[in-house]
């Protein structure tokens, strides 16, 4: 309680005087207590300060209480947005070399920015016509081996889908399908190849395909019934109303068309051209459909019901893998559940239904597109930062005459999405230019992305283009509004130090990032020349290797050494240093000790025609027995024979069956870069030959090409000749790598072209600051040289230091991932670690002293005469 | 509401201010009313109602200094305008008026037909 209680209650009139209008306040007040104290002596205490309550409160009115913000409230907002673009196209076209870095530096970022846009909206909208997404599972396997090896399977056996449907409950609808129905459909004369899946009528209850004829209750029912797709039947009838005809399988089985199916659309990772019924395999009774174990590549989808139990739905896979794990010999299975969002992209599982983008490939992809658009922003911070001086005089008139820091804020923050949105457009044609080449990039993304523009794109380019501008804009935003204006128009210059110290901080990152990236594609591309040329033992120049196809290897090959360009011609099983391989265990003597020797057949000229270097032996007779071996040097040292010419006539045994001897060939390589030399064995007349290598001697490639097809048609004229260079087919080997180098080599250019379009800015905005005092130094007596060596310096500093970084960096990078798994790989020495950064500095160098030579070669008279 | 309407409120108001003459501002203007009226206004209603006044331009006002049973805060005396008082007048000749055209067997039998 107050002590003097005769006078009007405090908090009230403190209430008063905060809610009430400035100018009104002295007035009402002394109305309000002129008349507490003569309801004072009138009503006494109590009521005076009751009525004065409740005048207090009865003054909560428009007229009175003051207007939320200090300032008058209406602006005039159109006119004020117009000055500032106004303002901020007078700058960009005043400023037309550091509007123009700007808006280039941003364009060629951006653009890298929009394919990751594109990219990842595409990879995100993946199977997301589905209803019931949430509600969505697939099962799937893990393998135990018997020695502890685990390998996750994407798949579960068909067997195990129909047991789940059938015996236990939890599931709304279980869908198994198999891939396999796969081949020729003929109706008449007009055939079509059809890559289908079998699955049953659940599979509509469970995915959400649409029929556009048919029955999907009861199209899959009947064996032999078959679902086309639109794009299939189109082909085949020309017509898509096909329902009740009849087709013929490759092998005669007649075929009704039951349904016909809208295209999958291009973003589902379940892609097929028909579906045929599961019941056609169940008669059958193949393995496929009837054992646990067979896995491979069947999957079962299931829609589980509302208010699912995940743990439920567990307990019931574990009880049914544990009924059935009895059944199998060489491994146990365990089924889990994948929520149907995380098959595409996905974390590595075995045997997906088509190719599946690998999760680390978007976000490695994300982040490399966001390190070239921050490289971009710094770009627009640090000429923003630096020029920030020159338009101090605009922002001190600005704030005199009443512009807030929010106004300012906002205004710079306003032109700096403008560049963005400038750049944005331009961005966007470099993006259609470099789509393609993205495209090509690598397997995965050749395989599953198209790139192609949905209406939201555009409205995710424009959000990202102001996103960009405010990433940009936001520093230099900051820093301006915080000039004062007193300080700025008595012209005192503004203290920008902590400016200074953070555009070192900017450039130093921009060209750490451009010599990493640059380091980092020299060494790949010094690996990638390194493992093609690499030297396998074995030639593979002007070799064309034919597919045999359904054909007899013989047959072709004397149609080919028809051929006059071809100089020999060979058969073998599979071709080496491709990555394919095969291997066995190889006894011999001691039955307790074995070998692992990989193993390859070949026809008679083989060894020949490909410059296999024969050391001891007579080699294979012109036709294979199926009892002789060719082995080579390392083979022997395993198995302890030291002379190459006591090997011949031994007695070795491998596929259980006892070979000969009969030759010794120098080491060669077999796999690729990434594996040892190892024990080999040639082996003749024991397997199928698929491919023919033709060795040409040719000047004109498509004349010999066209004479090989037109031999190849005259034995086989159903299908298509298929052949490859032996060199292309090893570049194809390390596409991986290649994919690296082009992603490296792009990234690293935009980088390069940033940085050095942001260098360029600080060259120039150096040099004109400084002109004075450069001209200043010249009448002094100061030479080029030097005027040179004092702009240069600091940037040397900053050069040295981003080296530092960036090599030891890019160095780790490529060991961790690159050559990761090679076995053969190039030495890296200084010039592989030191020349991407040499290079840049050298263009940054001619970049700084074109400028520098600018401003030391101008004349001092021209600039001390003005002050 | 930069009209010319004059509200039953208002007229009071302006009626009051000019009986007060001299002495009309906030304190005495309320009090007035309060005992003629016998209705309770409150300060801030008043104030409210002042201000459109002044933006009709029926009154005008100005500072005076203040005395010390208000703690020396300044007051704002009113006086009526010509216009205001034209307000009034038209006000009060439309009334009359219309009381003059009332029968009068209605007035002397409030209860009658």
């Amino acid at each position: 309680m107050p002590a003097d209680r005769t006078t009007p209650p405090r908090f009230f009139t403190r209430l008063f005087e905060r809610f009430c209008k400035q100018n009104l306040y002295d007035e009402l007040q002394g109305d309000l207590e002129e008349e507490f104290y003569l309801n004072l002596e009138e009503f006494g205490i109590a009521r005076a300060r009751k009525l004065y309550r409740r005048e207090v409160l009865k003054m909560l009115r428009p007229s009175v209480v003051k207007k939320i913000r200090n300032q008058p409230t209406y602006y005039n907002h159109t006119a004020m947005f117009r000055n500032y673009s106004i303002v901020a196209f007078r700058n960009l076209s005043r400023n037309r070399l550091f509007s123009a870095i700007n808006i280039i530096g941003l364009a060629i970022s951006m653009a890298v920015g929009l394919i990751a846009i594109t990219f990842v909206s595409e990879i995100y909208s993946y199977d997301n016509f589905h209803d019931n997404r949430d509600r969505l599972f697939r099962v799937v396997s893990n393998l135990h081996r018997t020695n502890g090896n685990v390998t996750e399977y994407a798949t579960a056996s068909v067997f195990a889908g129909n047991r789940l449907a059938n015996d236990f409950a939890g599931f709304e609808a279980v869908a198994p399908l198999t891939k396999g129905f796969r081949g020729e459909m003929r109706k008449g004369e007009s055939s079509i190849a059809i890559q289908g899946i079998y699955a049953n009528n659940d599979f509509f209850k469970v995915l959400s395909f649409q029929l556009l004829a048919g029955n999907s209750g009861s199209a899959l029912t009947e064996p032999n019934s078959v679902i086309l797709t639109e794009t299939a039947a189109q082909k085949l009838f020309d017509r898509s109303d096909v329902v009740g005809e009849i087709i013929e399988w490759k092998d005669q089985t007649p075929y009704k068309i039951t349904g016909v199916l809208k295209d999958p659309p291009s973003n589902s990772h379940l892609k097929f051209d028909a579906i045929a019924s599961l019941k056609t395999l169940e008669e059958k009774n193949i393995s496929t459909v009837t054992d646990f174990g067979v896995i491979w590549a069947s999957h079962v989808y299931v829609l589980l019901p509302e208010n699912y139990d995940l743990q439920q739905i567990q307990t019931n896979l574990d009880k049914l893998a544990e009924e059935e794990n009895p059944k199998l010999k060489y491994w146990q299975l365990s089924l889990g559940l994948e929520r149907f969002d995380d098959i595409f992209p996905s974390t590595g599982k075995a045997n997906q239904f088509s190719t599946v983008m690998p999760k680390e490939k978007v976000t490695s992809i994300v982040v490399l597109a966001l390190i070239v658009l921050f490289s971009a922003c710094f770009n627009y911070t640090n000429l923003s930062l630096a020029r920030s001086l020159k338009r101090s005089k605009e922002i001190g008139v600005r704030k005199v005459v009443g512009a807030g820091k929010t106004h300012l804020f906002l205004q710079f923050i306003i032109e700096a999405i403008l560049v963005a949105v400038i750049a944005v457009i331009i961005s966007y044609g470099l993006f259609q230019l470099i789509k393609p080449e993205f495209l090509a990039l690598d397997f995965y993304i050749q395989r599953t992305t198209t790139l192609d523009l949905q209406p939201i794109n555009y409205l995710y380019f424009f959000l990202f283009a102001v996103a960009i501008g405010i990433l940009a804009g936001l520093f230099p935003s900051l820093l301006m509004t915080r000039f004062k204006p007193v300080n700025i128009l008595k012209g005192v210059s503004v203290k920008t130090s902590k400016g200074v110290g953070l555009r070192k901080v900017l450039v130093g990152i921009q060209f750490a990032l451009s010599m990493g990236f640059a380091t980092l594609v020299t060494m790949t591309y010094k690996q990638y020349k390194y493992a093609l040329n690499f030297d396998l033992g074995f030639t593979t120049e002007n070799i064309l290797n034919v597919e045999v196809q359904s054909n007899t290897p013989e047959v072709l090959k004397s149609q080919f050494q028809a051929v006059p360009e071809v100089a020999g011609v060979s058969s073998a099983s599979i071709m080496p240093s491709t990555g394919n391989s095969m291997s066995n265990f190889v006894k011999y003597k001691n039955p307790l000790d074995s070998v692992t020797a990989y193993t390859m057949d070949i026809g008679p000229d083989y060894l020949t025609n490909m410059g296999h270097q024969l050391l001891a032996g007579p080699g294979f007779e012109k036709e294979g027995t199926g009892d002789r071996a060719i082995v080579n040097e390392l083979f022997l040292k395993e198995i302890g024979i030291n002379k190459s010419s006591e090997a011949i006539g031994e007695q070795i045994s491998f596929y259980n069956k006892t070979w000969m001897i009969t030759g010794v060939v120098k080491d060669f390589h077999y796999g690729t870069i990434k594996n040892e030399l190892e024990p080999f064995i040639f082996t003749m007349g024991r397997q199928d030959h698929y491919y023919l290598n033709v060795k040409l001697k040719t000047n004109d490639i498509t004349a010999t090409m066209n004479r090989l097809e037109s031999a190849w048609k005259e034995v086989d004229n159903v299908h298509p000749f298929e052949a490859r260079f032996y060199d292309d087919w090893l570049q194809d080997t390390y596409s991986d790598m290649n994919a690296s180098l082009k992603t490296f080599g792009l990234l690293s250019g935009v980088a390069i072209c940033i940085s050095i379009l942001g260098l360029l800015g600080m060259a120039v905005y150096n040099a004109e600051s400084r002109l004075k005092e450069l001209a200043i130094r010249k009448v002094l007596g100061a030479t080029l040289s030097s005027l040179m060596l004092l702009l240069s310096r600091s940037f040397m500093g900053i050069f040295i230091l981003s080296a530092c970084v960036a090599i030891p960096l890019a160095y780790y990078i490529y060991e961790e991932t690159i050559v990761s798994t090679a076995v053969y790989k190039i030495n890296i020495g200084f010039w592989e670690l030191a020349s991407g950064a040499l290079l840049i500095v050298a263009v940054a160098l001619l970049t700084i002293s074109s400028q520098t030579m600018k401003a030391a070669r101008s004349n001092p008279a021209e600039s001390l005469r003005n002050e | 509401m930069k009209g010319t309407h004059l509200g039953e409120f208002q007229e009071i108001i302006l009626l009051t201010i000019l009986v007060l003459d001299d002495d009309a501002y906030g304190v005495t203007i309320k009090r007035e009313i309060n005992q003629r009226v016998k209705r309770s206004i409150s300060r801030g209603a008043l104030h409210t109602a002042l201000t459109r006044l002044e933006e009709k331009g029926f009154i005008t006002s100005e500072q005076a200094e203040g005395s010390p049973e208000r703690g020396g805060r300044p007051k704002r005396y009113y006086t009526v305008s010509n216009r205001g008082i034209e307000a009034i007048q038209e006000a009060k000749a439309l009334r009359d008026q219309l009381w003059s055209q009332i029968p009068k067997l209605r007035l002397q039998h409030p209860y009658a037909g």
